[in-house]
């Protein structure tokens, strides 16, 4: 599994570390760290001190014996290429830090697609909406258009519920495994919602793939709850738990709620969620 | 042992009735048969005499294949005490007919909890709900939970409540908890002292204490039918007596993620 994480010096690039250390230890995940800034001629040092200091809180998340990543031989980052520069380190996997400038959502979607990374994760601020240094477009343009799964962490509260939404579209097991991955940060139990149009010939395959997930998840020994409802149920059902829950949306290319949600439904997810919002693809 | 009758069909809510049946098997031995019912329209009927027989062979034949294929699927450890039961009609007529003449405790059906109260309502309102001899068991979710929770309020009759889900649940390892229902609409549910419960809630704890059960814990609640729907999950079932009308009860009953047993 490969993880990028897009940080900055905020408070709530801050607070996901711990999370993103315990995802990359369960699932054993090439992780890179991603800093965006304007200027072009040089890695700017505050950021990069900020990212190795991430680097450190990280590693000191697990004991000597359990580190599957290496230190960095230097502290000093390469140049890539024009504006981009980087570092890595290889253990058992691959922990690697990079800078590039630009805007922060192009950067990270453009870094997503060439490492072919599994998961996008970021933070955001602010209590009436999702915000990145101000903007509040960037994590919803990163949840939007990145090519893989993306969590987005608004506040590392704890919850005890992840809602997981989704449709006859394929679940791929990286989806699968990254809810579980949730399921144990959080301590969760699950609920899952399988999203059917009310007079369209899927709900024998939206059942089939709750039957799956019920299956995966039991075998695990996780408390799953499930629930169906109908397309027009969905808005205002994810609106109000988003308020309490980690909400998860299947958002494969043909899927349903795709459709349904929308990039101002989405931007509102991102503003009424008290905890996380995971993307999946 | 209670002589159980479990309704098979190929769908997600047969996939978790079976395997709840299974956990609840644990907690009360159940003497388990399986039944499954093929609906026809006059459409589909064929011919007559000899020609109908062979017809009707056919399709009863291709229900036993769809009732073996979900048993050897889940594959629960549930042993059945008989051949399954796959006969041709309506399934409310021939369900209500067999749960007579086999003399049941208990009826079992798979039901997925969805966000429409008046979808529920349609099925605790049926013909089969109202004329059925036993209790029902509407499972909507797995479990992992030991405990159960009896649903109170002020419309339920804690006499039937005792008598009936004692006949079903007296002799299980269950533990028991009340969960009283009063209806609020506010953001957050809040829980109330048990003397806001009134006379039904003391009512109910003296028939337990008579019927010796003890109860683990007393919650009186007040919210709206979702919250306390969602409260029930942590239960590996809620037992109610069975609605007789549209009530924020019958809400709560539809909004439980936890199986409902409805005793009437």
């Amino acid at each position: 599994m490969k993880i990028l994480v897009t940080l900055d010096a905020k408070n709530y690039s801050k607070n996901i570390l711990k999370d993103v250390a315990r995802l990359a230890g369960n699932t054993l995940a090439d992780v890179v760290f991603l800093g965006v800034q304007d200027d072009t001629a040089s890695p700017r040092q505050s950021l990069v001190n900020t990212l190795l200091k991430y680097q450190k809180d990280i590693y000191s998340y697990f004991s000597p014996d359990d580190l599957p990543y290496a230190e960095f031989s230097s502290d000093r980052l390469e140049e890539k290429g024009k504006g981009d520069w980087t570092i890595s380190a290889k253990g058992m996997k691959e922990f690697t830090l990079r800078i590039k400038s630009g805007s922060v959502a192009k950067q990270t979607i453009a870094v997503a697609e060439e490492m072919n990374c599994d998961l996008a994760v970021l933070g955001c601020g602010g209590k009436a909406g999702c915000e990145w240094d101000g903007e509040m477009n960037v994590p919803l343009r990163i949840a939007k258009d990145a090519p893989c799964s993306v969590l987005v962490i608004k506040q590392t509260k704890k919850t005890n519920q992840i809602v997981s939404i989704l449709d006859h579209s394929v679940v791929s097991q990286d989806s699968l495994e990254m809810i579980n991955q949730l399921v144990t940060l959080n301590e969760a139990g699950l609920k899952i919602v399988g999203v059917q149009k009310k007079k369209d010939g899927h709900k024998a395959e939206v059942e089939k793939r709750m039957v799956e997930l019920l299956r995966y998840y039991n075998d695990l020994e996780i408390n799953v709850w499930v629930k169906l409802l109908n397309s027009e149920e969905v808005k205002p059902y994810v609106t109000n738990i988003s308020r309490e829950s980690i909400v998860a949306l299947w958002m494969g290319k043909e899927s349903l709620i795709k459709l349904l949600f929308s990039q101002s439904m989405v931007d509102k997810l991102l503003e009424t969620t008290q905890s996380s919002l995971l993307i999946l693809r | 042992m209670l002589k159980t009758l479990l309704y098979i069909n190929e769908d997600l809510a047969s996939s978790i009735a079976l395997r709840y049946t299974a956990y609840l098997n644990k907690f009360s031995p159940l003497s388990l048969y399986v039944t499954h019912v093929v609906e026809q329209t006059e459409k589909e009927q064929a011919g007559t005499g000899l020609v109908k027989r062979a017809w009707e062979d056919g399709i009863v034949s291709s229900g036993e294949q769809l009732v073996n294929r979900m048993l050897r699927t889940e594959n629960i450890d549930c042993p059945l005490a008989g051949r399954p039961k796959v006969v041709m009609g309506k399934r409310e007529d021939e369900t209500i007919y067999e749960l007579r003449s086999g003399g049941y405790d208990l009826y079992i059906e798979g039901y997925l909890n969805t966000a429409d109260p008046d979808q529920f309502y349609a099925v605790v309102s049926s013909e089969l709900y109202s004329k059925s001899p036993c209790p029902i068991l509407m499972v909507k979710n797995l479990s992992i939970s030991k405990k159960c929770a009896l649903l109170c309020a002020s419309s339920v009759d804690p006499a039937v409540l005792v008598e009936k889900s004692m006949k079903i649940l007296g002799d299980s390892t269950f533990k028991f908890d009340i969960v009283y229902f009063k209806f609020k609409d506010a953001e957050q549910m809040q829980i109330l002292g048990k003397g806001d419960g009134g006379s039904n809630l003391q009512e109910l704890e003296s028939l337990l204490d008579k019927a010796g059960k003890s109860v683990d814990n007393v919650s009186v609640l007040a919210g709206n039918p979702e919250q306390v729907g969602d409260f029930l999950k942590q239960y590996a079932l809620a037992v109610s007596t069975l609605p007789s009308r549209k009530s924020m009860r019958m809400q709560v009953l539809a909004n439980s993620l936890a199986p409902v047993l409805l005793v009437r």
